[in-house]
């Protein structure tokens, strides 16, 4: 008996040193200080430390989570050509169907077109005959198009410099990207959701654009509004806009002086900060919110959602002349305003459908400063070289264009558009109007990675800053360590010493699970925080279990060591039958929980496990060597 | 010896009629705004956006709604959550990268000021929603087949109900004080069924003890002696798990949310093992008397 005992305390010495091992790393790792950290940077030697240390979720370290997915309708979009009314009919019909019954698209998709007449072989070329056989190249197209869209994000992320970022693939046609840690989220942002489509396009001419400004003034102003999204234009939103006019309206009469927007140059400066006032609104309610920037279409930020909003209204995208669309500057431009102020403006251009030029014909990609004497003298640029290819028709479309703009459009945003001033023969072409060196980088990161093979969109963002990540950590610790001493007062309280023993099962239990953790390469949670404090009190249940028995059959009569025998004994019933039932709950979890609830389960799943070691097998060791050892006649409980 | 519980011998089974019905009327309501008030459902499971951010100067919720509002971005859940920080709900609807950066724009606010941002799409809202349903729905089916096997059908019954009491209870908080259901919610859900579950099977294990110790007793009486000699555990377990959750109400945030529906759930738990679960097995095996015992 006394020598099996020995062996169970050399059982528990085995795994006590190899928990301390496993916990050794996470330790030391977070005992470094940064010049050591450092250090071992250089040496190359920190891996060994990080593949070994505790992982942190997102949310205790900062990071973000992004979930893609291929739009398809974009896609559709985007290989068809020819793409008659009835075709885009029957594709916005199939976005708006799935959106509204969140059905998936491809079904929509599918049905709508088998109840049609649409023959999709005038779309598309090279993917057979049927419409059957067409819709199942689409969707092998989109599939092999996530493939091809995980490379060109990793290349990009690689080349931001991201440590350990973790592409996946999700489901058929998702992508799910988390970056740990990482500082400038807006960035990161950017540079994993830019599609990096990039094309020049010529503008449209400034009277034709004119002349669509004036029919939706018109359209808006002749009883139309209620067609204008009526959310947007409600009662407190209107009283919102007149009363910010009545405390600012400066130039109510220069701007009703004025008869349109290409001409209002002198008194643009003058409304900083007035959205729009209501009597000019209820006039030409569009061109009100433009103004005149460099004889460009000016939006002030503030106007920019409102602006959207009339664009996106069905009845004013009947009137945008059908070979053309409207693009948004990527940045804001800052304007001094007549009194000193300043205004944020984006610009409104009115371009053509079709790209004059792709950027797939560009070869090479850098970030680099404008050379003196040029107009972005000092500013960051991007330079760009293209292949003959591209050259050649780079060169018929500047010769054929001379006088008029081109823009530079990157992702449907515009980041520059120079008017052609000589034909450009050898293909190298920049783009200007990043704010930073940082943004020409990430650009010319992009361009140089590949365009996204398929436009993709976000669904689902979770971003947690590092500094917040922080704060979880020290509240999660402080309201642990809170629980682990509440609930071990209370043992000792009401069990004495045996609450002590159980005390010392809990804290092993502690150590052992993060062991288990750092051991398998778990990542904790807050979730996971939150299910750690929890198996506090499920692993002094086994021992409240146990004590309880112990005493009924104290109270029996039954010798100090009769009565731990068959306490435990009877116990184990109840104990294993109630933590088998949780631990499959936390299976449960495990297999069909996302993020927050997964971390929860796993560390539930663990402690759970360890406390049926440390409360049934440890305190059993200790109970057997007490009674051995010193041969107790009373047993404090 | 520290006894909070002596040696009781409360009639259980007889009081289980009235507080059965209590648990009715409690449920009763909570249907009732159930249909009519519904869930606060979260940003997991209708999609929508959440900001939190810290501004560098102070501002009223008021001011950042008004804000807002001119800016088209309408119908926001605005919370304060520290000094100058704020959460900003934005639901479903006005999804996309153009409200972010509308977002940011309009209150003037720097990426390194938005220390969370969560974005969910409307289809994923609705797959995170049947997730969490599948889970419970799964949770209860194992729950069930586990104890049919350990222990007999009817008590599955018993185990269902009791388990079915403690979520109903739980949602009854949920849909009257309006709190919100995220993800983190379902985890709750869980670890109470979890919780109640661990009460009730220790009752019903020594129910099987005692089948066999008193064979000439009744078997509400032995229903009675199981419950009333578990009873000291039942309350000094879920004591330790209180002391647990209510440090965890400590945590702001989602953990509170938490948290409460823990305390409200274990509450429920300890009350449906002792009145829900015991008798609901006395009652089916008093109808099919042969399938009992």
């Amino acid at each position: 008996m006394f020598k099996k005992n020995v062996v169970r305390f050399i059982i528990i010495g085995l795994i006590l040193v190899l928990a301390g091992y496993a916990l050794f790393w996470t330790i030391a790792y977070h005992s470094f200080s940064d010049q050591k950290l450092e250090d071992l940077r250089t040496k190359g030697t920190l891996d060994k430390y990080e593949s070994r240390i505790i992982r942190l979720g997102l949310d205790l370290q900062g990071g973000m989570h992004i979930v893609m997915e291929v739009d398809m309708p974009k896609l559709i979009e985007t290989l068809a050509s020819n793409k008659t009314p009835q075709f885009m009919d029957i594709l916005n019909e199939a976005t708006a169907e799935a959106a509204a019954n969140e059905e998936d698209f491809f079904d929509v998709y599918r049905r709508k077109v088998n109840n049609s007449d649409l023959k999709l072989v005038r779309h598309f070329n090279g993917l057979g005959f049927k419409n059957e056989d067409i819709l199942n190249g689409l969707e092998a197209e989109a599939k092999d198009a996530v493939s091809r869209a995980m490379e060109v994000i990793r290349n990009r992320v690689d080349q931001f410099g991201v440590s350990e970022p973790s592409i996946q693939k999700a489901g058929k046609y998702r992508i799910i990207v988390e970056l740990a840690g990482i500082q400038d989220i807006g960035r990161a942002r950017e540079l994993i959701q830019s599609t990096a489509l990039l094309e020049f396009i010529l503008l449209k001419d400034a009277a034709v654009t004119q002349q669509f400004i004036s029919a939706v003034d018109n359209y808006l102003k002749t009883g139309q509004q209620t067609d204008l999204a009526p959310e947007t234009r409600d009662e407190a939103d209107s009283t919102v806009a007149l009363k910010e006019s009545k405390d600012k309206a400066i130039s109510v009469n220069e701007l009703l002086g004025e008869t349109g927007v290409e001409t209002g140059l002198e008194s643009e400066g003058a409304d900083t900060g007035l959205v729009v006032d209501e009597e000019i609104y209820k006039e030409r309610p569009f061109s009100s919110l433009l103004r005149n920037v460099d004889n460009q279409i000016g939006v002030p930020e503030r106007n920019v959602y409102a602006v959207k909003k009339i664009l996106e209204n069905p009845g004013v995208k009947k009137l945008i002349p059908f070979d053309s669309k409207f693009l948004w500057s990527a940045n804001a431009e800052r304007r001094t305003v007549q009194d000193g102020a300043t205004e944020s403006f984006y610009i409104l251009y009115h371009v053509n459908n079709e790209p004059g030029l792709l950027g797939k014909y560009v070869t090479k990609a850098s970030a680099s400063l404008g050379g003196s004497g040029s107009q972005s003298s000092g500013q960051p640029i991007v330079n760009m070289s293209m292949n003959s290819e591209g050259a050649q028709i780079f060169a018929k479309l500047t010769g054929a264009n001379i006088g008029k703009q081109l823009a530079v459009v990157l992702d449907d945003k515009v980041w520059t558009a120079p008017f052609i001033r000589v034909k450009i023969p050898d293909g190298s072409a920049y783009i200007e109007g990043m704010q930073d060196m940082n943004e020409a980088k990430d650009i010319a990161i992009v361009l140089r990675a590949g365009a996204l093979p398929a436009p993709v969109k976000t669904i689902e963002e979770r971003t947690v800053g590092p500094s917040l990540g922080k704060d979880s950590i020290d509240v999660g610790i402080r309201v642990g360590v809170l629980a682990l001493l509440v609930v071990m007062a209370f043992m000792f309280f009401y069990y004495r010493r045996s609450g002590l023993l159980a005390d010392m099962a809990l804290i092993l239990n502690m150590i052992f699970t993060m062991a288990i953790m750092a051991m398998l390469r778990a990542t904790l949670t807050l979730p996971g925080i939150a299910g750690l404090v929890l198996t506090i009190g499920m692993a002094v249940d086994a021992n409240v279990l146990i004590f309880e028995r112990i005493r009924e059959e104290l109270e029996r009569g039954k010798t100090v060591s009769a009565a731990i025998s068959t306490g435990y004994a009877r116990a184990l019933s109840a104990i294993l039958d109630s933590n088998i039932t949780t631990l499959l709950t936390a299976l449960i979890l495990m297999q069909t929980g996302t993020g927050p609830v997964k971390g929860f389960a796993i560390t539930l799943f663990w402690g759970i496990v360890s406390s049926m070691f440390t409360a049934i097998f440890v305190t059993r060791t200790f109970y057997n060597w007490r009674v051995e050892r010193h041969a107790i006649k009373t047993l404090s409980i | 010896m520290i006894r909070i519980i002596k040696k009781t011998d409360f009639p259980f089974i007889n009081f289980s009629k009235t507080a059965i019905t209590i648990s009715l009327i409690i449920i009763a309501i909570g249907m009732v705004s159930l249909i009519f008030r519904g869930l606060n459902f979260g940003i997991d499971f209708t999609g929508g956006t959440l900001f939190q951010m810290k501004f560098d100067q102070p501002r009223t919720i008021e001011d950042i709604r008004a804000v807002l509002t001119t800016a088209n971005i309408e119908n926001c859940i605005i919370q304060k959550s520290g000094e100058n920080e704020y959460i900003i709900r934005v639901p479903q609807g006005e999804y996309g990268s153009n409200l972010v950066e509308a977002v940011k724009t309009s209150l003037n606010i720097k990426d390194q000021n938005i220390s969370r941002l969560e974005q969910v799409g409307p289809k994923i809202g609705k797959e995170l929603r049947g997730a969490a349903l599948l889970a419970i729905f799964f949770s209860f089916i194992v729950m069930g087949v586990y104890i049919a096997i350990r222990f007999q059908f009817q008590y599955a019954i018993g185990v269902i109900l009791s388990l079915l009491h403690d979520v109903l209870i739980t949602l009854t908080v949920f849909t009257v004080f309006q709190l919100e259901v995220s993800l983190t919610t379902i985890a709750a859900f869980l670890t109470i069924i979890g919780y109640s579950l661990n009460d009730t099977i220790v009752v019903f294990d020594r129910v099987r003890e005692n089948l066999k110790l008193h064979r000439n007793e009744a078997y509400e009486r032995i229903m009675d002696i199981s419950i009333n000699e578990t009873l000291s555990r039942t309350i000094i377990t879920d004591l330790t798990v209180f002391f647990v959750v209510l440090c965890l109400l400590l945590v702001p945030g989602e953990v509170r949310i938490f948290a409460i529906a823990m305390t409200v759930g274990s509450i429920a738990g300890t009350y449906s093992t002792i009145y829900i679960a015991g008798p609901v097995v006395v009652f089916w095996a008093r109808r099919f008397k042969r399938s009992a015992k």
